[in-house]
């Protein structure tokens, strides 16, 4: 447990810091944004509950939307997130239900499952962002072009940290 | 538990322009702007040397305006040194710290504040053109509101002598709208857009971009103008913040008209 406290606070202050240094200086064009802070809520372990999952969701976006001037964007689609998250995860669950002692991360639920739950995470996080970023329904093409390839920049950024940091030589 | 904290997040959200106390949560806080001045002590570097290059170029351009510049072309005219003009514009220099262009309301966090006189609803130019407007101020840092926002309705005019809002569509970081100006005016590609000056933020022409693009719209005796900016926002290092020293006297003659 403590040991999963610690984990899970350095993967915070990581993501946090790499997404406010980095990743929101990126800005590649047509709308790509890449957000790599829903990886957080996504990691966190699966026997937590929902309340909690949304108020480590909104702490999250509400740090983000501090230094992006975003003022709680970031919040709202990470909270949205954090609800979704035990729905989504009850759709690929195993019959005899989560391992607690394994992470909802790559290394530990396999390609499929991983592919799955962040693809559909992302794209949901994603969307609800951009349009409460727009907020204009003639323009829900830019919308779904912004949530398309944002959510495939964000999943492949979010897939290369778990290949290079979170590999099963290196168990943490 | 959603609807609560999604509540609080969205109402920060929409309310941010109108109520001032969910605006501590900004790259101007005096926090925030630290780190974002650390992130730029590294970062500076990169772009140096197109930094310089930029001012290089408006310092040429204000040579070229110096009296040394210029040759009499007759003898006989009198220098007279009058007291006709007063200064009405002030300019303080600021560092670009941090700054965005791709997303919904585009934001620069600048290092000068409210201790070296900055105030919130201030113009800041560059040497290419306008930039955008003083949102909001802590002690040493600004965050300022650029054109590439939402509802920024800045007062322009063309060479023509036209003039109408500015509008962003948040597109394009180089491109940006004029409307309200009726299709009977002639409108030209390549017209000079420069800033108004009405509201007293910005000096009467500053340039802002020029036209690229003219179109009609359908129904409605108007043209959709192109403007291409003259400010290139992806690479922003320098601007200055405007300070009207008749920006009182001015305000108080529009509310004594109401």
């Amino acid at each position: 447990m403590k040991n999963n406290f610690v984990f899970h606070s350095v993967l915070f202050l990581t993501l946090i810091l790499s997404q406010i240094l980095v990743f929101n200086q990126l800005e590649i064009g047509l709308g790509v944004h890449i957000m790599i802070y829903p990886m957080f809520v996504l990691a966190l372990p699966f026997d937590m509950r929902p309340a909690t999952l949304m108020i480590l969701g909104f702490l999250t976006g509400i740090t983000i939307d501090w230094y992006t001037n975003s003022f709680g964007l970031h919040a709202s689609s990470a909270v949205f997130l954090a609800y979704l998250r035990p729905k989504l995860f009850s759709f690929l669950e195993p019959r005899e239900g989560y391992d607690t002692l394994k992470r909802p991360l790559l290394r530990d639920m396999g390609r499929n499952w991983f592919f799955t739950i962040y693809a559909v995470g992302l794209l949901l996080h994603h969307l609800w962002f951009f349009t409460f970023e727009i907020f204009k329904f003639s323009e829900i093409f830019f919308i779904l072009q912004k949530a398309l390839l944002s959510t495939f920049a964000s999943l492949l950024m979010i897939t290369m940290i778990q290949i290079i940091f979170f590999n099963k030589q290196k168990e943490l | 538990m959603f609807a609560v904290l999604q509540s609080i997040a969205l109402a920060i959200h929409f309310s941010y322009q109108s109520y001032p106390r969910a605006r501590f949560m900004s790259t101007a806080g005096d926090v925030s702007g630290k780190i974002m001045e650390i992130r730029h002590s590294v970062t500076k570097h990169f772009n140096l040397d197109k930094a310089n290059l930029k001012l290089q170029e408006e310092n040429i351009e204000l040579r070229r305006q110096l009296p040394v510049s210029f040759i009499p072309l007759q003898s006989g005219m009198v220098k007279i040194n009058d007291t006709l003009y007063r200064q009405q514009f002030e300019y303080l220099p600021a560092t670009v710290l941090n700054s965005t262009y791709d997303k919904r309301n585009n934001f620069l966090t600048i290092n000068t504040g409210a201790f070296q006189g900055v105030e919130e609803g201030m113009g800041v130019f560059n040497g290419e053109g306008a930039v955008g407007y003083i949102f909001k101020t802590s002690e040493h840092f600004s965050l300022v509101k650029t054109i590439l926002s939402d509802n920024v309705n800045l007062d322009v005019f063309l060479s023509s002598g036209a003039f109408g809002l500015l509008k962003w569509d948040g597109k394009s970081s180089s491109e940006v709208y004029i409307t309200g100006i009726a299709n009977d005016i002639e409108v030209r590609v390549g017209d000079v857009v420069k800033t108004r000056g009405t509201g007293g933020i910005f000096p009467r022409g500053i340039v802002v971009g020029h036209v690229s693009e003219i179109n009609t719209v359908e129904g409605d005796p108007l043209w959709e103008i192109h403007v291409k900016l003259a400010v290139d926002f992806r690479s922003i290092s320098d601007a200055y913040v405007i300070k009207n020293l008749l920006k009182e006297e001015f305000d108080n003659l529009q509310i004594s008209r109401e």
